[in-house]
């Protein structure tokens, strides 16, 4: 179909790049497809000039109709006639050969280095950009902005051929060239009406076609209510009311878009007849050959079709020009955590030091910590306790080098965070997050995520470690399960265990936990919390607890208020105290006690009405 | 025809869905008149548009001879008259294909639609959503563009080459000797064409789903990814799927470079011409007819062009048709009884041997228990060990394999499904909520209910407090443009739900997590209250809930380990005393270490 219907979805952005900066980054990715492109441009311009050449030569030959046609000059135009079809078949060939795969190449390393580049980001950036739309820049627009310099490319030989053509017509007749040329304002004129109907009924169907979605998602998600309720005929109603709407804006974007092209083959239809009136007159008074009367006819078709790929071009470029800028923007997206040494530690004792730490997620907000210290000890097992925003999982965040802070110190084993080797440090350094992730592989894949040297009898030893290996043989494989698509087919209570088995088989001398708040089954918890202990033990532990059993048996307990540690010691004495801490446990902890399991159902109306 | 369904529409259009093509059919021929209509439309706009070249010869012919004026006039606005009346047929043929099209995709969807509300839980729990939503959205819509412009391209290849062709034929019929040999030659090629590109167009379509999902999966999993120093390793995989689709398109752009109809086209151009100028040499055609001849030759490449998509078109509207026939004659376990046992539930339970498998796969294995009415059960086991589908077996959302289910000792197989559903509640794990306000989610099954009876439920349900914080209070809506309600809240409107159609059994799949003991105050409120005067089956993560239930069943891998009060248990069951081992409490002796398993 034509480019007319391309584009309709462009939307005005905001340009971050000048047009300089635009040119030089598209340049230097075009670059090493240098001869591909040169050569795409050689056959554009030839087949732009064969494809003028047929209806020409055609044209004289129908003027050399009068003279006595010769064997030899039937076969001399049966062979230039085809060998022009020919020819601009081949040129079409060599142009979608070369550029698919100049298109292929730049898009590959488009995608690579955007790869490379999200991947050197700190965790800052992944707060800034959800993935989704890391997603579409890595795979969609790199596609997206490659195609509209081919589009550009293509724009500019259609461009070449009208003006080629016209320059010949001109040659051969300035009036009928004049004629033909009164079509083009006419035609430019109504794509560009027609777009702008089309996009209206465009956002319109777009709109209509997620409110189905959207219906369909809900009711199919809530199916079972609505049958334990039996309220299908009810959802079936509203369903009816969507459907019918859809049929109607549906159809009206139909209507829209068939229209188009019949309204302008009429338009081209008086064009033709106006061609074929005035050029008889002057074929008539000899101004004119039959052969150029032909010409003029023929050329129309080659002329309009172009002219309504203008009227899309600009939305177009637009949209390629955006969709380029974003993977750039992605591209030269800055890394804040810079590492200024490259120690690189073989064995860790495991000490930690903040030495009057600044830290603040972006320079502009509130700061998390000011002026904050803190020693933990080799072997420690250390819990944070405090509200939503004391600051707790940003003590672990800077342990893992995940961010950058502004002032102050981080001292690993007596050495500054920053002068160390990441890839080394981090190898010693575990870490549990709160939701824990799984990748589409086997749960022994899984597990050796942790430490790819370690043979299969290390991962199954490790695994039975962990809550004593029941879990495993509840796996439908054992440990050849697959996990599926982020840990899918695994239990919410089985993945921690994975994630556990991870951490322990990679048996680092830092570990960082942030314990999952999702609730488990008892049995699956006891596993867990089994687990756990497994993995606390002989290392540094940095745990922020949602467990009552983790921070009664963590060796050291800081309370943490609005960056400020507030309180610290072990859960009785903390307890005793009745300070922040009493106030958190009553919060957070009081109902996974002993106690609270024990309160007699008839007892909870009465505390009701003793409180009210 | 459908065997049986769980929702009906009365008066519903016969459609047969005996195959997808068939079914395709007797969609389009529910508006024959419409479909009917449009060839003539096609052929008329064709014959006229094949028809001006052969005037614009006229013409020629004319200016040879030294025509007047007026002829030349004539044949002008011959032509003219001729390229409008083309334009005008073929808006009408299109909008009538559209109509066609739009009415199809409605009435499909509607099909589709219908029959899922019939579908049994069974088939909805085995459905993705995401599937079903692409069926309902993108299926039909396909079904919708293979019919217009689909089909419309057919009739413009079908008549885009044998109207022009019968015209040379009319100039002179040898003419019709190169046009016959391309057309022969370009179904070949375009067969051997589309046989070789698809393939690599599949291909590529799976490539490209295989490096997105692993870019999502890199990314989701950053930090895993950067704490495992795994990069490297990250990088590879991305590396190694991004070449894989590099090479495919380029190879498909190769493909669609060495498109040979085209440059059969541009032979069969030459070859016309010559033939042409050979028949002009012989006198048998004028020099009209040659400048005729080109331009009807000139009305083929068209032609040449669209039957590609149309092809492809077809194809895709025809596996679309097949995915949602697949789904629209899947065969559904349940249907309404609607003779069966009606009378009010008093809730006694009683499983005898049950068995329960999803095909091949067994997922409760021999069964047995008796629940007295009033009492709370709690089911306790691993995820995945059953818990949830011996809840499902009660309220019919599945039928047992074998064995049997007694409600007030009637088989629940032989109770009316509406009698025996709208007597049992049943609260999921993920609380499933519409976006509507919140008053129109508590009042769902009871449409009638008042606000005093709505708000009183949900004071029962402890949720009155929190709804009255939102600023429009009942009249808040939830969900996506609404306010979004954490696990808890939403528990706790779902059992307000429950307060309202007061059922007599009440099954509570209770896995929300509350983080601030406050939270747990109210639920565990909630709950209690919600016990009282009902059959309560409880799954719940809630030790609290567990301890007092009157009586516990555990299961493991889909068979009853343990069953008792929680002070037997304690001594009996091994797998029960190690959840409780890790409280500071003093357990009781173990006895009777056989029936612990």
């Amino acid at each position: 179909m034509g480019f007319i219907l391309d584009g309709l979805e462009a939307e005005e952005y905001d340009r971050s790049y000048n047009d300089r900066q635009l040119v030089k980054r598209i340049a230097a990715y075009f670059r090493p497809e240098c001869w591909r492109m040169v050569g795409v441009s050689v056959v554009i311009l030839l087949s732009s000039v064969f494809s003028t050449l047929l209806p020409i030569y055609i044209s004289r030959v129908i003027d050399d109709l009068d003279r006595n046609i010769t064997d030899a000059d039937l076969t001399t135009i049966t062979i230039i006639v085809t060998a022009l079809g020919i020819l601009a078949w081949v040129f079409n060939a060599i142009r979608q050969w070369y550029s698919s795969e100049a298109v292929g190449n730049v898009v590959l390393r488009l995608r690579e280095d955007a790869f490379d580049a999200i991947l050197a980001r700190d965790l800052s950036f992944y707060d800034t950009y959800p993935s989704g739309k890391i997603v579409s820049r890595v795979t969609s627009d790199s596609q997206a902005f490659a195609d509209v310099v081919m589009l550009v490319m293509n724009l500019l030989s259609q461009l070449l051929l009208i003006v080629l053509l016209i320059g010949y017509l001109f040659l051969v007749s300035v009036e009928m060239t004049l004629i033909t040329l009164a079509l083009a304002p006419l035609i430019i004129g109504t794509a560009l009406a027609f777009r702008k109907i089309a996009r209206d009924t465009v956002t319109q169907s777009r709109r209509i076609l997620a409110e189905v979605s959207t219906h369909v998602q809900e009711t199919v998600s809530g199916i079972g209510v609505a049958k334990t309720f039996r309220q299908e005929n009810a959802i079936y109603d509203e369903f009816q009311d969507v459907n019918k709407q859809s049929y109607r804006i549906n159809l009206r974007r139909g209507y829209v878009f068939n229209g188009i092209f019949p309204i302008l083959n009429i338009l081209a239809g008086i064009g033709t007849a106006a061609l074929v009136y005035f050029g008889g007159l002057n074929v008539r008074d000899g101004s004119l050959t039959a052969g150029d009367w032909y010409l003029f006819i023929q050329g129309l078709a080659l002329f309009w079709f172009p002219l309504t790929g203008i009227a899309s071009f600009w939305s177009q470029f637009q949209l390629g020009l955006a969709a380029g800028e974003r993977v750039f923007a992605l591209l030269d997206a800055e890394s804040k955590v810079v590492q200024t040494g490259n120690i690189k530690l073989d064995t860790m004792r495991g000490e930690i030091r903040f030495e009057g730490l600044y830290f603040g997620y972006k320079e502009s907000e509130e700061q998390v910590l000011e002026d904050f210290w803190l020693t933990i000890r080799p072997g420690e097992t250390l819990a944070l306790v405090g509200h939503t925003g004391s600051g707790k999982t940003s003590i672990t965040k800077l342990i893992a080098r995940f961010y950058e802070f502004q002032q102050g110190k981080i001292l690993i084993d007596g050495h500054d965070i920053r002068s160390l080797d990441l890839d080394t440090f981090r190898a010693h350094l575990g870490i549990v997050t709160q939701t824990p992730f799984l990748f589409d592989g086997t749960v022994m894949e899984n597990i050796r995520y942790g430490k790819s040297s370690a043979t299969d009898v290390e991962v199954e030893a490790v695994a039975r470690q962990v809550g004593g290996g029941d879990w495993i043989d509840s796996l439908p494989e054992g440990l050849q399960s697959p996990a599926g698509e982020r840990g899918n087919n695994l239990s919410m209570g089985q993945r921690q265990l994975v994630v556990l088995a991870r951490v322990l088989l990679q048996n680092p001398s830092i570990l960082i936990l942030d314990e999952a708040t999702a609730s488990i089954d008892p049995l699956t918890e006891t596993l867990i919390q089994e687990g756990l202990e497994e993995v606390l033990k002989d290392r540094t532990s940095i745990v922020v607890a949602h467990r009552l059993s983790t921070i009664k048996n963590a060796d050291r307990i800081i309370v943490l208020r609005e960056g400020e540690i507030i309180e610290e010691g072990n859960h009785e004495a903390l307890l005793k105290k009745g300070g922040h801490y009493a106030e958190l446990y009553n919060t957070y902890f009081r109902h996974q006690s002993l106690e609270y399991m024990n309160i007699h159902p008839e007892d909870w109306f009465k505390s009701a009405r003793a409180t009210a | 025809m459908q065997s049986k369904s769980e929702f009906t529409v009365q008066n519903a259009y016969p459609y047969n869905q005996a195959s997808p093509l068939r079914w395709i059919v007797s969609h389009i021929w529910r508006y024959k008149a419409l479909f009917l209509s449009t060839p003539f439309f096609y052929i008329f706009s064709h014959l006229m548009y094949a028809g001006a070249p052969v005037l614009i010869g006229r013409a020629a012919d004319i200016l040879i001879d030294g025509g007047t004026q007026k002829a030349l006039l004539w044949a002008s606005l011959g032509i003219l008259a001729m390229l409008v009346a083309d334009g005008i047929s073929n808006l009408t043929g299109a909008l009538c294909m559209e109509n066609l099209a739009q009415k199809v995709e409605r009435d499909a969807r509607e099909e589709l639609y219908t029959s899922l509300l019939g579908k049994s839980q069974v088939f909805h729990d085995r459905q993705r959503v995401g599937d079903i939503m692409a069926r309902t959205t993108d299926d039909v819509r396909q079904l919708n563009v293979m019919i217009s412009p689909g089909i419309f391209f057919i009739y413009e290849t079908v008549m885009g080459f044998v109207i022009p062709i019968t015209f040379m034929v009319g100039i002179k019929w040898q003419l019709l000797l190169v046009p016959g040999i391309f057309v022969l030659t370009y179904i070949l090629s375009v067969r051997e064409y589309v046989g070789r590109l698809n393939p690599v167009i599949s291909r590529q379509h799976d490539e490209f789903g295989t490096m997105n999902a692993g870019l999502e999966e890199s990314i989701s999993g950053i930090v895993t990814v950067k704490a495992s120093t795994q990069e490297a390793f990250e990088r590879g995989k991305f590396r190694a799927n991004a070449h894989k689709f590099r090479n495919s398109y380029v190879q498909q752009g190769r493909i669609e470079a060495g498109y040979l109809p085209m440059l059969l086209y541009g032979v069969a151009v030459g070859l016309t011409f010559l033939h042409a100028l050979i028949l002009y040499r012989q006198g048998s055609l004028e020099i009209g007819s040659i400048i005729a001849v080109m331009g009807l030759i000139n009305v083929l490449r068209w032609p040449t062009f669209v039957s590609l998509f149309s092809l492809s078109l077809l194809q895709n509207g025809l596996a679309s048709g097949r995915r949602i026939l697949e789904i629209i004659k899947a065969e559904t376990d349940l249907d309404e009884n609607a003779g069966g046992h009606t009378s009010e539930v008093q809730g006694a339970i009683v499983f005898e041997d049950v068995n329960f498998a999803f095909g091949d796969n067994t997922v409760l294995q021999n069964i047995s228990f008796s629940i007295q009415p009033g009492e709370t059960v709690a089911i306790v086991g691993q995820t995945g060990g059953g818990k949830t589908t011996l809840t499902q077996l009660v309220n019919r959302t599945y039928d047992v394999t074998n064995g049997r289910i007694l409600i007030d000792g009637v088989d629940v197989r032989d109770w009316n499904l509406t009698a025996l559903r709208s007597q049992i509640s049943k609260i999921e794990q993920d609380v499933f909520l519409f976006s509507r306000t919140i008053a129109e989610n508590i009042a769902f099954g009871n449409p009638e209910a008042t606000q005093e009876q709505i708000e009183q439920a949900a004071r029962e349900a402890q949720a009155h407090d929190f709804i009255m914080s939102f600023t429009e209070g009942y009249q808040t809506k939830v969900g996506e443009r609404g306010v979004t309600l954490s696990g808890g809240q939403r528990q706790r409107i779902a059992l307000a739900r429950a307060f309202l159609s007061n059922p007599r059994i009440l099954i509570l799949d209770d896995s929300t997590s509350a983080i601030d003991s406050a939270t747990e105050d109210e639920i565990q409120k909630a709950i209690r209250r919600a016990q009282e005067g009902r059959t309560t089956l409880l799954i719940t993560h809630r030790l609290s809930q567990i301890r007092w239930a009157n009586h516990i069943l555990v299961l493991d891998k889909g068979q009853l380990v343990a069953s008792g009060s929680h002070e037997e248990l304690l001594r009996t069951s091994m797998h029960y005393r190690r959840i409780f081992a890790r409280y500071d409490m003093a357990l009781p002796p173990l006895e009777n270490l056989a029936q612990a398993v």
